[in-house]
């Protein structure tokens, strides 16, 4: 266990070394992703108004409500859009980077923290359609809003964990790429990105409670829309990451050097 | 001192029997050597008793027929594939060339993807910035240096790959069937290059199936079959005479 854990440890430290690389390579990946497009990556703006308008003009309701849901969705489809992007990428990570893997020697964090670096510089687009939706639909400006900070940036920390389950996973199960891929689709469902919990409805309640993205998005969520420090939620989503990173080390740790015979 | 010393040195790996919903897939990977074991219990046993020497000057041509072990061999010097039992003693840095395209992006220039090469290597921006007129003089690009490198032709992308991987003079150089892509005129260019390498204190290391590049470029011959070293021979003395009257 001690040997994994330094091995994990000395994988991302080297990684770490080598920021420059994984930073030049994610802006590479955004940029080629938007080559010879018009609007480039502000595409990534549009995409993110264009759902989130969509969603708010067909499930908003009708009254008082109508400005907090804009607010509440907006928030929601930021924090849903991340995560998904970041799993449904994760699983075939290690596959897409074969060539990398099979001809170099670059430590496996190096590929990780590429994929969170894109991820981030995506959602930062989303975020600032997410900001535009909040000036608009107007919710007050309050401290309070720095517990969301705080928790966007809980979610960041837990990225990197993320990916490299996700990846191993892949790795290991490569079936689990689509069955990934279908179960976060269907997952938008189950969390409360765009319909609100009332507490009533057995479906939504189990969906709500037990289903661990509800608490992602509600540390970004609560603390602009009630103002208060959602402490459940920040309690549950810092478990989640600290079980995340518990599992993605001894992974790194075990099996770093069996990837390469696995892909 | 540039050395490289292998003592019984041996690949072996599991074949992971995937977790997967569709027939059984037992992967081989890209390595070679042979299947021992049965049922779920498979290794392959890719490298056996790999024993070797090299000093400083020697260009060890790596023969064999394929699944011998050359590239396995390769890349266990390197470091991506880590040993399963003997020792590796390595005095020098290494730098390879196995993939033309690795690290290469192909809608960026071919100047930009020498900064990503050279970030890869693990070059500072001062180094990078240094070698980029000599890089893109000796690849002989010209304006092509800021065209997208998918325009490149594969001798192009060969000449590219060939003086990144060079630029930096590394004390030892892992190449696998690299050369075959660029015309003659550079493949002589190559030559000449690896040549002062080696008077340099480097060490080579080719894989090949081109006897002709064999003979012409390397001072040893390590041939492999099955993961083991079949024989280790110096090459013809007209080559190593040729060396040490250029040294």
């Amino acid at each position: 266990m001690i040997s994994a854990l330094n091995g994990a440890l000395d994988d991302i430290f080297r990684a770490m070394k080598l920021r420059r690389v994984w930073i030049a390579l994610a802006h590479e990946d955004i940029g080629d992703q938007h080559r010879r497009t018009t609007l480039g990556p502000l595409w990534l703006l549009v995409n993110y108004l264009a759902f989130a308008g969509t969603f708010i003009f067909v499930f908003q309701p009708a009254g008082k409500d109508a400005a907090g849901y804009s607010a509440y969705v907006a928030i929601g489809l930021m924090v849903w859009f991340y995560l998904m992007e970041v799993i449904s990428l994760s699983v075939p990570l290690f596959k897409r980077e074969e060539s990398f893997i099979e001809g170099t020697t670059l430590p496996l964090f190096v590929y990780v923290m590429r994929l969170t670096v894109q991820s981030a510089i995506r959602a930062g687009y989303a975020v600032a359609g997410c900001v535009i939706i909040l000036l608009i639909s107007g919710p007050a400006l309050t401290p309070a809003w720095l517990w969301s900070l705080a928790g966007l940036l809980l979610i960041l920390v837990t990225t990197p964990a993320l990916i490299t389950v996700f990846a191993f996973t892949g790795a290991f199960f490569p079936d689990s790429e689509f069955i990934v891929g279908n179960l976060m689709r269907v997952g938008m469902f189950f969390t409360p990105v765009f319909w609100v919990y009332n507490g009533r409805d057995a479906i939504q309640t189990y969906a709500y409670l037990w289903n661990p993205f509800s608490y992602f998005l509600d540390v970004a969520r609560i603390p602009i829309l009630i103002g208060e420090f959602p402490s459940n939620a920040f309690a549950v989503t810092g478990t989640a990451a600290l079980v995340m990173w518990a599992i993605a080390l001894l992974l790194l740790g075990r099996y770093r050097r069996q990837v390469v015979f696995l892909i | 001192m540039v050395s490289i010393k292998l003592d019984n040195v041996s690949l072996v790996y599991k074949l992971h029997e995937k977790l997967t919903l569709s027939a059984p897939d037992r992967r081989l990977g890209g390595t070679g050597g042979r299947i021992e074991g049965s049922g779920r219990k498979q290794f392959v046993q890719a490298l056996d008793g790999v024993s070797f020497e090299l000093k400083a000057g020697d260009r060890l041509g790596l023969v064999g027929p394929n699944g011998a072990g050359k590239t396995t061999l390769l890349k266990v010097l390197y470091g991506i594939y880590e040993p399963s039992g003997g020792s590796i003693a390595i005095e020098g840095k290494v730098d390879a060339l196995f993939n033309i395209n690795i690290g290469f992006r192909r809608e960026a220039t071919g100047r930009r993807n020498i900064v990503l090469r050279g970030l890869i290597n693990g070059w500072s921006e001062a180094e990078i910035e240094e070698k980029m007129e000599d890089i893109i003089a000796f690849s002989e690009l010209g304006d092509f240096i800021d065209l997208p490198f998918k325009a490149y032709s594969q001798g192009m992308a060969a000449r590219l790959a060939f003086s990144v991987a060079t630029a930096l003079d590394p004390e030892i150089l892992l190449m696998d069937e690299w050369i075959g892509a660029g015309d003659a005129s550079f493949q002589e260019k190559a030559k000449r290059r690896m040549d002062e390498l080696a008077e340099k204190a480097g060490i080579i290391i080719l894989a090949s199936h081109s006897e002709s590049l064999i003979q012409s470029v390397c001072t040893k011959r390590l041939t492999l079959k099955g993961g083991r070293v079949e024989s280790l021979t110096t090459e013809p003395a007209k080559r190593a005479e040729a060396v040490l009257a250029s040294s």
